[in-house]
């Protein structure tokens, strides 16, 4: 339960309000690269997180960013004294308590260099540092607990505000502690906690947990003051079309007309999405039109999303003929509505009419990514058009680009058709080296294209061989 | 995305301990993978250049390989994973 995209595991230390970085913290990262990401979940991000920075004191950039090495207290204290000793300007508490975290202190020794720090200037603490020890106590929740923490910020004169209870609850959840965060906003944080940390927890919680146990979650958080808005009822709906429950997510849609929301953009391009996903595509036309009669003005993710699903249901005319509706409406094609077009194309057979408007994409200035090589690749390998296969590979490789699974597969499974083995292995070698697939994988396509091409021959001939 | 069956994939990268002939041809190392194994052989074609220069499907093989690939002059490169499978037969339950 309650998984962590890999993406985010990794990543080392997330106080990313603490930076001023205009991009999101936790933008979703892209799945598999098969579906182009026609919906971006994370277009509102900016603007939040735009809020969101704001209220912080940025602190400028830090100069002693490598300062500590080691996660050990006593060590950091005497590199701080000394320090202290040689320097007369202020040093920033903040950057320092930061360089001492990143390097690997529990947040039982940050807060102790933390009391080191004060005592010694006591015009030292702020803000600021308090959100450093805040953040890195919620990301290794085990060690301290970040409610002590409040209490000393309210002893301090800081009392937690909104900032704080957005860091606390996004590292929180980066840790995997999804409850602890539930119960921060149920206790310590409800009056400071404001509607971007509240979607963002659902919007989690929506993601990794059954839908039932996030509808207890909201009706408890609407006990203390936060109530669903029209972000929220978006999406828990992009939650459940993930899982395929369109039955789910209609009720949720009754819901929210009945709690006074109007869809907006964004909600129509989640049902477009979440039609494609249960393969129901001819129905964005449907949603498109509802859109229209609306008022509600399509964006770039809509067309895209209305290409993606007309393409799928093979509808391809309707599909192209919105390339022109789009540039009418000032969105210019991109690479997504290029590569969901020539997959729709790939899927009828007509490769060869693909690969020409790969030419027509990059005239126009849009640069093909990965996957509408793979697509195309694919695609072709499908057609039995293994020479322009061939040549394309070949751009792939000059462009060091990485081959998906089912590209792979398929292309290997041509080449040993075409009787081209050597090439085949030579893709496989190419595979491994790009790291674009495990070994295993990689192998057990290989193998598995060999094994049913020469199936009975060279088992015959290899048991007559055995010896008994 | 279907994942490989579990069992598979173990068969591929469990060590397993090499028979004699097969030590000799990997320098010694007494433990490899299935997996490994076809590595290391694909590997020791294309650094020895063992491939048929006229039919690159083909594999002239040097002493080294043919005391391991039952003895034939030549294989197709496309038997290679079954003669290899030879050397790893599946685990009796």
């Amino acid at each position: 339960m309650g998984k962590l995209s890999p993406s985010l595991r990794s990543a080392r230390f997330l106080v990313p309000s603490l930076k001023p970085s205009p991009s999101s913290p936790s933008p979703p990262p892209s799945k598999s690269p098969s579906k182009p990401s026609f919906y971006r979940p994370s277009l509102r991000k900016p603007i939040k997180t735009a809020k969101r920075t704001t209220p912080l004191p940025a602190p400028p950039p830090p100069p002693h960013q490598h300062l500590f090495r080691s996660p050990i207290l006593s060590d950091a204290i005497s590199t701080f004294d000394s320090l202290a000793a040689a320097t007369t300007a202020p040093l920033d508490p903040s950057s320092l308590l930061q360089s001492f975290c990143n390097a690997g202190a529990s947040p039982s020794d940050a807060l102790s260099f933390f009391r080191h720090i004060s005592s010694s200037s006591p015009s030292a603490s702020g803000r600021a540092a308090f959100h450093v020890l805040l953040g890195h106590s919620c990301l290794h929740p085990s060690a301290l607990d970040p409610s002590s923490l409040f209490d000393l910020m309210s002893d301090a004169g800081f009392p937690p505000d909104a900032a704080s209870a957005d860091l606390a609850v996004r590292a929180l959840c980066s840790a995997d502690c999804l409850d602890d965060a539930c119960a921060l906003l149920r206790g310590p944080l409800s009056a400071v906690a404001d509607r971007f940390t509240y979607n963002f927890l659902i919007r989690r919680l929506a993601r990794y947990r059954p839908i039932s146990s996030v509808y207890v979650v909201i009706d408890k958080l609407s006990s203390v003051g936060l109530k669903p808005d029209l972000v929220t009822y978006t999406n828990l709906i992009d939650a459940v079309c993930r899982g395929r429950n369109l039955r789910e997510a209609t009720r949720l849609l009754a819901m929210l007309g009945d709690a006074g929301f109007k869809p907006d953009c964004y909600l129509y391009n989640v049902i477009m999405k979440g039609y494609c996903m249960v393969d129901q595509c001819g129905e964005v036309m449907e949603v498109y039109n509802r859109m229209k009669d609306e008022g509600v003005e399509p964006d770039l993710v809509t067309y895209n999303t209305l290409v993606y699903g007309l393409s799928k249901a093979g509808m391809l005319a309707q599909a192209k003929k919105f390339l022109n509706v789009m540039v009418d409406m000032g969105h210019f094609p991109d690479v997504v509505t290029y590569t969901s077009l020539m997959s729709g194309m790939c899927r009828k057979g007509d490769a060869l009419a693909a690969l020409k408007l790969l030419g027509e994409m990059e005239e126009k200035g849009c640069t093909p990514n990965d996957c509408t090589y793979n697509t195309l690749l694919m695609g072709l390998c499908k057609a039995k058009c293994l020479d322009q296969g061939m040549q394309l590979y070949g751009e792939m490789i000059s462009k060091a680009m990485k081959l998906e699974n089912a590209t792979y597969a398929t292309f290997v499974r041509a080449l040993c058709r075409a009787n081209k083995i050597a090439e085949a292995y030579e893709v496989f070698d190419y595979v491994i080296e790009s790291k674009s697939l495990t070994d295993v994988s990689a192998y057990t396509a290989l193998e598995n294209s060999l094994k049913w091409l020469k199936r009975g021959k060279v088992y015959l001939f290899t048991c007559m061989a055995l010896p008994p | 995305m279907l994942k490989e069956c579990p069992k598979k994939v173990a068969r591929l990268i469990d060590l397993a301990n090499l028979p004699s002939n097969l030590r000799e041809f990997t320098g010694g190392q007494s433990q490899m993978s299935h997996l490994g194994f076809f590595i290391r052989v694909w590997s020791h074609i294309k650094i020895h250049k063992l491939q048929d220069p006229n039919n690159k499907n083909l594999v002239n093989c040097d002493d080294k390989l043919k005391s391991i690939l039952l003895g034939k002059t030549q294989v197709e490169l496309s038997e290679l994973p079954t003669l290899i499978n030879f050397h790893f037969p599946k685990q009796p339950k």
